[in-house]
């Protein structure tokens, strides 16, 4: 008895003349999406975890703060001392009222300078604060 | 008899087109940092020069100490940052029925030495625990937890159940 290969009738072809079309909705989406890091961090950090965090919708509101494990701040691009606070603050109150600080601080850092920190952007006005930390699970 | 001129197509090649978007998404792809930002939001006090202090009752008060060791102390009584939450639970809950201005404070106190890490706990618990009591009063009033309620009935809830956080200035003492 021989055997016989079956074959199907039909076209064996995965139709590909619309996946340029499907790749390029991807790429606009990822396109549309992303935002390139704008800011170097120049400070060593690792964030604290907590469970009771709440997410912040407007990614726009945000301004960072950096504070590294060797007490180091940085705003922006670059290291700035503590006196230097208060004016750059103030000066991003201005621009947008509404201004979220996201404290970004390593776990190790003292309580003494955050609170000086915190003294600082009251005294900038920028009351809206958020200690930033990652998930604990 | 006349040759029929064959007419050169003009097209342009068109298979590559799917490997070049290829190429254009992965670079997106891996550029991409979809992270949005977690953490313990807050709002401080507005800076004024000279301080005029309101006293507190202290049956409102819960003040929480921490010192640079990392030792909790909750009204003067040594406890444990993980006990912070069910401590304050109760108080919170026994205090849902009083007025607006008869309702918990929540008094944060450190050292300057003190570390960051163990902060964050402490407001986490303290976060956790009003989060907690808010799910309970609007399950109990609403049927649903809290961060499903409709604007207005949040409000309601805010109201009931009010966060007050106070972040005492540590000890200048020991710059």
């Amino acid at each position: 008895m021989a055997f016989e290969k079956r074959r199907a009738n039909s076209k064996q072809e995965i139709p590909t003349a619309s996946m340029p079309d499907i790749v390029f909705m991807l790429l606009l989406f990822f396109m549309v999406t992303t935002t390139l890091r704008e800011v170097d961090v120049l400070v060593k950090f690792k964030l604290p975890e907590a469970k009771a965090i709440e997410k912040i919708e407007n990614k726009r509101l945000i301004s960072y703060i950096w504070v590294g494990n060797n007490g180091k701040i940085q705003i922006n691009d670059s290291l700035v001392k503590l006196d230097d606070v208060e004016p750059i603050m103030y000066a991003k109150r201005q621009s947008l009222a509404n201004v979220i600080v996201s404290l970004r601080v390593d776990r190790g850092a003292d309580m003494g300078l955050i609170t000086d920190i915190q003294q600082e952007l009251r005294k900038a006005y920028c009351l809206r604060l958020n200690y930033s930390t990652n998930l604990k699970i | 008899m006349i040759k029929k001129k064959k007419i050169p197509e003009a097209s342009i090649p068109t298979s590559s087109m799917a490997d070049i978007a290829f190429l254009l998404l992965l670079f997106f792809l891996v550029a991409t940092v979809i992270d949005v930002d977690t953490g313990i939001g807050l709002t401080l006090p507005e800076y004024v020069e000279d301080v005029n202090t309101v006293k507190v009752p202290k049956s409102r008060m819960a003040a929480i100490l921490i010192n640079a060791n990392g030792d909790v102390l909750l009204d003067n009584k040594p406890i444990s940052v993980v006990q912070i939450k069910d401590n304050l639970k109760r108080r919170i809950i026994s205090k849902i029925d009083l007025p607006s201005n008869k309702k918990l404070i929540v008094s944060v106190k450190t050292d300057r030495k003190t570390r960051y890490n163990i902060y964050i706990q402490a407001l986490d618990q303290i976060k956790q625990a009003y989060f907690e009591v808010r799910d309970e009063y609007s399950n109990q009033n609403f049927g649903s937890n809290y961060n499903k309620l409709v604007g207005t009935q949040q409000k309601d809830v805010q109201k009931v159940v009010p966060i007050i956080i106070s972040l005492a200035e540590p000890e200048t003492v020991k710059k």
